[in-house]
């Protein structure tokens, strides 16, 4: 049997749960990020795999699943320097990264 | 079993056994270096998808310039318990593992088992279909897809991320300033 | 036909005037006002007074003492400002012309003068606009002239204008002169939009504009105070009682509109004729004329409320808190008016019905007559007993639209209302100006008659025209009020209305004493010329001076039309075409016809027997001393305890329902609406502790969310196809 995009569609959905898991379990909140980035590549190689297995055009020229790719790396990039940046910041503050302890999410 | 399908289930497995040892490392530090590595294996599965400029970027963005931001900001933050459990679960741990299951299992029953998936879909342009025997630089494409001015392209996408990446700088720096 | 089409220019004539007072010259009074407030103090408290509601009163006697009268009426300036007295021209002036036209209008529709072509029997839509139509109904407004219309046109206008000539004078030095005469004008149009109506949409709207005007009117002094000793209510008190009691009848009005439209599908009067004519083709009330005659006795509600009949009589004698012009306007041309003239317009209707509705018309006309004559024998308010009077002379409108029948038709209760709205208008204007001249002689509003007495000599003009409109209105011969009220006495013995006949009869020799008493009470006395007839013991204080010429103007004018007002014999032919006219000769040859002048003549004859023979105290003593007498004047003067029976209506059965919806209100609507908002409060206080401000605590309920979907989702896409 060769590969199908099947194949590609339940790697990304186990990558995409178990980055899930992390981001909901964790109490580290740089180990949330990390889930985040598990979350994000699983969706890429998802996107990757329907790019390669469209049935639309040769893959060579129907990219745009390689072009979404690209726009979520640029976004994850920007989202992990914020995402640092904010964790620096408060535990600056308050000394710790447990988002357990961070309640500011309300009013 | 061809070439590509041993490479695939290698890469997958540890693709998987990585993600996994990053949410159960009780080192997060562990962990980190496992997300190095996971980059690196999501990077072989592009490659396996014929998009070689992914790949490197993946490895260049996030094996490189990410993990170790992470690495920075983990020492940056570095607190006494890094050997014992630095990496702990929250009390909502199980809720969250069962949730992930179901939206895992979900999406696992929507791509493979539903009647509306991509299995009875009719056949794509995957391995051993005429389309795939040429993989030019497609490089060349994603270049044309993203700068063309004349043909059709996604110029202003790029533009405005480019903008995002400008506002996440400048606000990365406002945030991480010392006061 | 343009002559007859043009006549809408009557019709917006008046809104026209009240326009450009309100917005135009009343602004300028009071920017002039507000000018010379600036230097001199009186106008501006006086100003003050009036903008603010304050109690200020300003002495202005020919002695030019500083005096502070004990009520607080009107707010008054030293002297009218231009701005104000324009204000009065604008209306008097539009209303003159058209007062003129649809004069020329009545004598060339009757034939008398010749300078446009006859009037169409069916008359003319002078203006229609269609609003909407809604399926197959349609919902017009439309304005129609014909004989009828003309007739109360002439009325309106006729009065109105006299009403605004007089009120120059009466409301000499008030400061809401301006306003005033911008609700004069508004009133006129509210009744000339009833006059033109063509079907029962646009009567309503007019039935309704009346009243807001009478209610404007009635409370114009809105400073003045309730008089509990004289049993006198306060102005603002009395315009809402006037408002809320005519909306009593209006209900039965409405409904009475709302079964006829819902069976006939218009609103129009000449389609619901044509489509409840016995006779006709089509019939909308075919082997139901039960609903027809209910329909129809409802609509006669409205009519009850705003004529003042029984039940309703209640708001009548407090409305003469309004000011006198007021109560001329209200009584001879506009409010109580529109009654009879709408029970007239849809005449052919209450035909089609079961004579049950007209026996209904007549019945409520004759017990209503009967009962204001009782009570207007004992009132000593001066106004009060023309107030009753009205209530009296509309109830035999009322009795006259019931037996006429179909062959006389509306005409003998509109010749009556012709006729009447001279007299009575006549009889205000005259009152006002016995108050007018006893407000200068004593600084103080006096309508008691026991403080009057013997003015004949003092102000002849207002005497000699009061005793026209006194002789008018008891029938006594070769006056109109003779035509007009005998023939209706007399239609109701020929037609068979044996009851009626004896109802209306001893009611005009009542009307014909308390008439005279009232007269002589204030123009009499003991010791006076022609045996007490002229002048005797004035009772008040000061010394009364005949009022100025606006005022004594309308009254002579009114005089001559109350006595030749009953001389337009072909008045009944001119509404109705066929219907037989008044011959003279037949009217004075009738046995019937004297049996009624000489009941009117034992009034009369009791009346100045008793009051020019006796003094008012002597009198007083008698009745006191005499048991039944007492009884009998206590009954009258409470007018039946009509007031304290509602009184207590009110205070028992209305509020006892109103405190069960107040308790149900309290519990039930109040529990459900409190229940609920406590049981929002309650989740959102339990709601609150899920929200923890902790990021993953949202993530959880985010993909939990997803995830609940995700399984509906499978669900559905597993086992429902």
């Amino acid at each position: 049997m060769g590969l199908s995009l099947n194949h590609f569609l339940v790697l990304g959905a186990l990558l995409f749960c178990i980055g899930l898991y992390g981001a909901l379990a964790k109490r580290n909140a740089i180990a949330i990020l990390m889930g985040i980035e598990i979350m994000l590549n699983a969706v890429n190689v998802t996107l990757i795999g329907f790019s390669f297995f469209n049935t639309v055009k040769p893959y060579s020229t129907y990219l745009t699943g390689q072009i979404f790719a690209i726009f979520i790396i640029t976004v994850a990039a920007a989202e992990a320097a914020v995402a640092l940046a904010m964790i620096i910041s408060i535990y600056r503050k308050r000394s710790t990264v447990d988002v357990g302890e961070i309640n500011l999410m309300k009013w | 079993m061809d070439l590509v399908t041993v490479l695939f289930w290698i890469i997958a497995i540890i693709l998987v056994g990585s993600a996994l040892l990053v949410v159960s490392m009780r080192n997060i530090v562990h962990s980190a270096l496992a997300l190095v590595m996971l980059f690196a294996m999501a990077a072989g599965i592009y490659l396996l998808l014929n998009a070689e400029f992914i790949a490197i970027v993946q490895i260049l963005i996030y094996a490189g310039a990410v993990a170790i931001l992470v690495l920075f900001a983990l020492m940056l933050t570095r607190t006494d318990s890094l050997s014992t459990n630095s990496n702990p679960n929250n009390k909502q741990w199980w809720l969250a593992a069962i949730i992930s299951t179901l939206v895992g299992a979900a999406i696992i029953f929507a791509a493979t088992f539903s009647q509306y998936s991509t299995a009875h879909g009719g056949s794509g342009a995957g391995y051993g279909s005429s389309a795939c025997h040429l993989p030019p630089n497609n490089v060349v494409y994603i270049g044309q897809l993203l700068y063309s001015p004349t043909c059709y392209s996604y110029v202003l996408p790029f533009e405005i991320a480019s903008l995002v990446l400008l506002v996440a700088i400048v606000g990365a720096i406002v945030i991480g300033r010392e006061e | 036909m343009a002559f007859y089409q043009d006549s809408w220019l009557i019709l917006l004539s008046p809104l026209f005037s009240f326009a450009v007072i309100i917005f135009g010259t009343r602004m300028w009074d009071l920017a002039s006002r507000g000018r010379v407030a600036a230097t001199s103090g009186p106008e501006a408290a006086a100003l003050a007074a009036e903008e603010s509601g304050t109690q200020l009163m300003e002495g202005h006697g020919p002695h030019g003492e500083e005096e502070v009268l004990e009520d607080d009426e009107d707010p008054k300036v030293p002297r009218l400002t231009m701005g104000a007295r324009v204000s009065g021209y604008t209306g008097i002036v539009i209303l003159a012309l058209a007062c003129i036209y649809s004069w020329l209008i009545l004598l060339n529709s009757a034939g008398v003068i010749n300078i446009a072509p006859a009037l169409p029997t069916s008359g003319v839509t002078v203006l229609s606009y269609d609003w909407f139509n809604q399926g197959t109904a349609s919902y017009i407004i439309s304005f129609h002239l014909d004989t009828l219309a003309i007739t109360m046109m002439v009325v309106v206008t006729t009065v109105s204008l006299l009403v605004q000539f007089y009120s120059q004078g009466y409301m000499e030095n008030s400061a809401g002169y301006a306003r005033f005469f911008s609700y004069l004008s508004l009133f006129t149009f509210s009744m000339l939009v009833i006059v033109f109506a063509q079907n029962f949409l646009v009567i309503f709207v007019g039935w309704e504009l009346v009243g807001l005007s009478s209610y404007l009117l009635i409370g114009f002094w809105i400073n003045k105070r309730a008089k509990p000793d004289e049993d006198r209510l306060s102005p603002a008190t009395a315009s809402i009682m006037a408002f809320i009691t005519t909306r009593v009848g209006d209900v039965g009005f409405i409904i009475g509109i709302m079964i006829l439209f819902t069976t006939t599908g218009t609103f129009e009067f000449a389609t619901l004729a044509s489509k409840t004519d016995p006779h006709g083709v089509i019939h909308a009330f075919a082997g139901n004329t039960g609903l027809l005659t209910a329909a129809m006795i409802l609509v006669f509600c409205g009519a009850i409320g705003k004529s003042a009949q029984l039940p309703l009589t209640v708001w009548l004698p407090p409305a003469m808190e309004g000011p006198t012009p007021v109560s001329a306007l209200i009584h001879a041309a506009t409010m109580v008016a529109a009654g009879v003239y709408m029970v007239a317009r849809t005449f052919p209707l209450f035909a089609a019905a079961d004579p049950a509705a007209f026996q209904v018309v007549a019945w409520v006309g004759a017990i209503t007559a009967l009962y204001a004559a009782l009570t207007a024998l004992t009132q000593t308010d001066f106004k009060r007993v023309l107030a009753f009077s009205t209530i009296s002379q509309l109830g035999y409108m009322f009795v006259g639209l019931g037996v006429a029948g179909t062959v006389l038709g509306p005409g003998p209760g509109m010749f009556h209302l012709f006729t009447h709205a001279f007299f009575k208008a006549l009889l205000f204007l005259g009152a006002g100006s016995v108050i007018h001249a006893l407000h200068h002689a004593t600084h103080k509003e006096v309508q008691e008659m026991s403080k009057m007495g013997g003015l004949a000599k003092y102000m002849p003009i207002t005497a000699i025209t009061w005793l026209v409109a006194t002789l008018t209105i008891s029938g006594f011969p070769f006056f109109s009020g003779f035509y007009s009220k005998d023939n209706i006495i007399g239609l109701a013995f020929q037609h068979g209305y044996y009851g009626l006949y004896v109802i209306t009869l001893g009611t005009a020799g009542l009307t014909a004493f308390y008439m005279l008493r009232a007269y002589i009470l204030a123009f009499g006395g003991k010791g006076g010329g022609f045996g007490g007839l002229w002048g005797g013991t004035y009772r008040g204080e000061g010394e009364p001076h005949e009022s100025p010429r606006t005022i004594t103007i309308p009254l002579v004018l009114l005089a001559i039309a109350s006595i030749v007002a009953g001389y337009w014999t072909g008045f009944f032919g001119y509404i109705q075409p066929g219907a037989p006219n008044l011959d003279l000769g037949v009217v004075f040859t009738d046995p019937l016809t004297w049996i009624g002048v000489v009941v009117s003549f034992v009034g009369l004859g009791w009346a100045y027997v008793l009051y020019t023979r006796f003094e008012l105290a002597a009198i007083h003593d008698f009745v006191e001393g005499n048991i039944v007498l007492r009884f009998l004047h206590r009954l009258t003067l409470r007018k039946f305890y009509i007031d304290n029976l509602y009184d207590l209506l009110i205070r028992y059965v209305v509020f006892g329902i109103s405190h069960i919806e107040a308790a149900f209100d309290t519990y039930v609507v109040d529990g459900i609406v409190n229940g609920v908002a406590g049981a929002v409060t309650g989740a959102g206080r339990g709601a609150r502790r899920l929200e923890t401000g902790k990021v993953q605590a949202y993530m959880v309920g985010f993909f939990g969310g997803i995830a609940v979907l995700a399984i509906v989702v499978v669900a559905l896409v597993m086992f429902v196809k």
